[in-house]
């Protein structure tokens, strides 16, 4: 299709944070969701990739926003179908790179099976699960991440039901890339992101987020005895500030399943959980049926219909 | 007996499914167009892959109309049937498309399965005065059957028709060749000309009429085709480089086609996990510059409709196909109907500003996606094809279609447009948003989003941001209603009653006229392609008949408008009552328009 000539010229110069830039995020003051921002920000800066070789895609939640606050390409979508735009991005673009927005609601309720269809098809992109264990745009209701018994507005009496573990789903449904890891943690944060950018497929990362307007005391940040890092030299290296505050344990991302062990304890693990390279992906395999087909031209279209 | 001419017949033959009815009709519309007879072919789909045999929803049939001069739509009634056992004779009595003169060629092998049942039925035809003639396979063809596994009746049946029709044995035979020869052995095939020569044999014992239609000879290439093939390749001819869809009836066969022939065109399909990542798919391709369609039918269209809304809002463009089907809910997947159109133009929440392009034939399917890419393109604003089940799944021989290979949508061709009453679009459109560019265009970065905007695609609520964008989403409709020629009229441009029809009723109602005018009858008919937004002087239009109404295959009666109805009596201000808004699942027929339109002149 055509591109409309009205683009501004091309910076030659380095990509700085500056650049990134577009409007002040409309999001609370202190909301986990500036870390997950400005990790991003800092893994493009650092790779320098082209911003106009990025698509941020997302659906619809305080999550969903993150689009508008990046200088590059985006798509804000529908709740609960980013993946269903990026799969077509992806597929008919790997040029491009492509980075999912998703929250916990987005992604585990309302979107569940995009999720299911997306780690299945494995199809390269960066997924960011922004778990904050609650809707919050909507202002306070039970997601299927929300901790049993914690009271929300539409589960006031405490939300009834256990919560749904992104990670053992991730890992149930055949991902190819499991990383958990928070938004406070920037340098973990960044490495799980340039990890998950250099993975072959659909990087699933589960980032712990605050909601610091609804759920100010969900994620106790004054401790980090509750949570352990996972580190290996196919790994990602537990956080540089607060690995000494905690313990790490070795873990090596073939092994499922000791991965699953770790994704399913009650204990918070961060770090990478499971990794298979060689996973076959969607989107080359359609590239690949494409490429290998024999050409056909245009001009001899209805031949085969003539009588 | 004696041969007699006819310049238009039609007949069907109905069988259980699973017995190859179809693959009778598709050897006798070969065969019938090599032999330089036009032919219009509607199958009859069973709903279910295997239904219980002799029972009535195991029907499937074809119905075929032949004529010596090129026709638009299936026709009336069958003057000739075929009929397996009683059962489904009788389900097709209940439709009532038979002429009562007709012959009804019962075969009685079951007879001793049901004999009460056989009686009942020959009563009921007996009753109606219709005229039964019975038949038996002779034993030789029953040993031929047994040897083969039982199947094979719908070759004894082509032998019959064969005869009936005065076919050249020759060409059928070659046809059956070509359609089995690779998948049967010798000596079975063997076997199956054996049935078909027994079954002719056996037509001729019953010293039946048999008809001639004259051949016409044709000039410049034709081409076979039905409306979703046709379709498909329009696809790819006007440049669509990802076909995205999940399974649904009858809009599947795009897909079946399209991942069979579109990577060797350097594109690719896309089965996606549901209805709704079908669209997001393609509409996420689209953002990313690539032409992009998705195709569905009934519930399909009700899932699509959030991202629908979501498409016009962030300005990406987005072909949906729409085959219809009878509804509401999962209605009849196999069975035509219009009754989608006003969920197409109204569908999804908010306000709506959508294009919707209708299909009238096969040739018009080849097209409508070239239509459909250049709207789109230009306006950034969802747009639809509207096919239905009756368009989509008939045969047809054509003039082979003029080819286009578009790449940009500018280089659309004149008669392309024309064809849908459409002149070119002003070239400078504004939208919503100034910048427009394509991943990948250094420093053309931009983001949408459903939220409403202000110019620079920041999300703003405004009270003037959210009124300016609905006025540029709403000219970019109004350029397409100031676009629009006068819309094709049948008969002449004032008279006492107009028809007004859209997508596939256009063969019916051209005739209807055709034959009402002979009849001295004061009626003309209007067709509609593009049937959402209107043309600007459709009210001045419509206003030189003294009254007008419309022929849908959709529900309607005196006190609830069909939707056409409704439509165009909110647009134009005309009291527009359906002449026939029927949804039986069956197309309109000529005849029964004219009878309609006799009344109302009365
Ligand atoms: S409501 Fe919660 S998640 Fe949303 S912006 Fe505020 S703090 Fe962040």
């Amino acid at each position: 299709m055509t591109t409309p000539n009205n683009a501004s010229p091309a910076c030659a110069t380095e990509i700085t944070l500056k650049d990134l830039n577009t409007e002040n995020p409309r999001w609370c003051p202190g909301c986990g969701d500036f870390g997950i921002l400005n990790a991003l920000k800092h893994f493009i800066v650092e790779r320098q990739l082209k911003p106009e070789s990025i698509v941020n895609v997302s659906g619809i939640g305080c999550s969903g926003r993150a689009p508008n606050y990046l200088n590059t390409y985006g798509v804000h979508s529908i709740h609960g179908r980013a993946i269903t735009v990026a799969t077509g991005l992806s597929l008919t673009r790997p040029d491009l790179s492509v980075f999912i927005h998703s929250g916990d609601g987005d992604s585990m309720s309302i979107g569940g099976n995009h999720l299911v269809h997306g780690i299945n098809k494995n199809f390269n992109c960066v997924f960011l699960m922004y778990d904050n264990e609650i809707y919050a745009l909507t202002k306070n209701q039970t997601s299927p991440t929300t901790r049993k018994d914690h009271p929300t507005s539409t589960q006031p009496f405490g939300s009834v039901l256990n919560a749904l573990n992104p990670l053992t789903v991730a890992l149930g449904l055949g991902a190819s890339f499991v990383a958990s890891t928070a938004d406070w943690m920037p340098d973990h944060l960044g490495n799980t992101i340039k990890a998950a950018y250099d993975h072959p497929g659909f990087a699933f990362v589960h980032i712990c987020q605050r909601c610091v307007h609804f759920d100010p005391t969900n994620f106790d940040l004054k401790s980090s005895s509750w949570y352990t890092f996972l580190k290996h030299a196919n790994g990602i290296a537990p956080d540089n500030r607060l690995a000494s505050k905690t313990e790490t344990l070795e873990h090596d991302p073939a092994d499922i399943v000791t991965a699953f062990k770790f994704a399913g304890a009650e204990r918070r693990y961060f770090g990478l959980f499971y990794q298979d390279k060689n996973k076959p992906r969607y989107d080359e395999a359609l590239r690949g049926i494409t490429a290998k087909a024999t050409k056909k031209d245009r001009s001899t279209l209805l031949d085969p219909y003539l009588i | 007996m004696a041969i007699e001419k006819r310049s238009v017949t039609r007949f069907e033959l109905l069988m259980d499914a699973g017995f190859g009815a179809q693959k009778s009709g598709d050897i006798l519309l070969s065969a019938f167009v090599a032999m330089g007879k036009y032919v219009y072919v509607e199958p009859m789909i069973p709903a279910e892959i295997s239904p219980l045999p002799r029972s009535k929803p195991a029907l499937s049939g074809v119905i075929i109309r032949l004529a010596d001069f090129d026709i638009t739509n299936i026709g009336n009634n069958s003057d000739l049937t075929i009929a397996a056992h009683e059962i489904i004779l009788s389900r097709r009595l209940d439709d009532g498309e038979y002429n009562p003169q007709g012959i009804f060629l019962l075969d009685t092998g079951d007879r001793e399965k049901n004999p009460e049942s056989y009686e009942a039925v020959l009563k009921r035809c007996a009753k109606d005065g219709l005229n039964v003639i019975t038949f038996d396979m002779d034993e030789a063809s029953k040993a031929i059957l047994q040897s083969i596994g039982g199947k094979g009746q719908n070759i004894f049946y082509l032998g019959m028709l064969s005869y009936i029709y005065n076919m050249d044995e020759d060409i059928v035979k070659n046809e059956i060749e070509k359609t089995f020869g690779k998948k049967l052995k010798p000596d079975v095939m063997e076997k199956n000309i054996g049935l078909y020569h027994n079954g002719y044999q056996l037509a001729k014992g019953l010293d039946l009429l048999r008809y001639q239609i004259d051949s016409t000879p044709r000039e410049g290439d034709k081409i076979l085709i039905d409306g979703n093939t046709a379709l498909s390749l329009g696809v790819i001819d006007a440049g669509f480089k990802l076909f995205s869809g999940y399974p649904i009836t009858p809009a599947s066969s795009v897909m079946h086609t399209l991942a069979r022939e579109l990577p060797a065109y350097g594109g690719h399909v896309h089965q996606a996990e549901d209805e709704i990542a079908a669209i997001g798919a393609a509409i996420g391709a689209y953002f990313g510059g690539t032409p992009s369609i998705t195709a569905t039918s009934g519930p399909g269209l009700s899932l699509k409709q959030e991202f629908i809304g979501f498409a016009q809002a962030a300005e990406i463009p987005i072909v949906i196909l729409d085959v219809q089907r009878g509804g509401p809910s999962t209605g009849m997947p196999t069975k035509t109907e219009q009754s989608d159109l006003l969920a197409a133009a109204f569908g999804s929440h908010g306000d709506h500003t959508k294009i919707v392009i209708s299909v009238a034939n096969v040739i018009d399917c080849f097209y409508a996606p070239h239509v459909a890419r250049y709207l789109t393109e230009k306006l950034r604003l969802p747009v639809f094809i509207m096919s239905d089940f009756q368009t989509a799944n008939s045969y047809k021989v054509i003039s082979k279609p003029r080819l286009v290979q578009l790449n940009n949508v500018n280089d659309i061709p004149d008669f392309v447009l024309e064809r849908f009453h459409l002149k070119r679009l002003p070239e400078n459109i504004e939208m919503v948003l100034t910048l427009q560019s394509i991943p990948g265009t250094p420093g053309g970065m931009r983001r949408v989003t459903g939220l409403t905007t202000d110019i620079q695609g920041h999300v703003s609520t405004f009270s003037k941001a959210s009124q300016r964008s609905h006025e540029v989403r709403n000219e970019k409709l109004h350029h397409v209603q100031r676009a629009l020629t006068a819309p094709e009229i049948f008969g002449a441009d004032t008279n006492d009653l107009l028809i007004v029809g859209w997508g596939s009723t256009r063969g019916a109602i051209e005739e209807a006229v055709g034959l009402a005018q002979k009849q001295g009858l004061k009626v003309s008919g209007l067709h509609l392609r593009i049937v959402y937004p209107l043309p600007l002087m459709l009210k001045e239009v419509l206003s030189r008949f003294k009254k007008v109404m419309s022929v849908e295959v959709a529900y309607g009666d005196a006190l609830k408008p069909s939707p056409l109805a409704l439509l165009l009596r909110s647009e134009a201000l005309v009291d527009i009552q359906p002449l026939m808004a029927q949804a039986t699942g069956r197309p309109v027929r000529p005849k029964v328009i004219v009878e309609r339109v006799k009344e109302v002149l009365k």
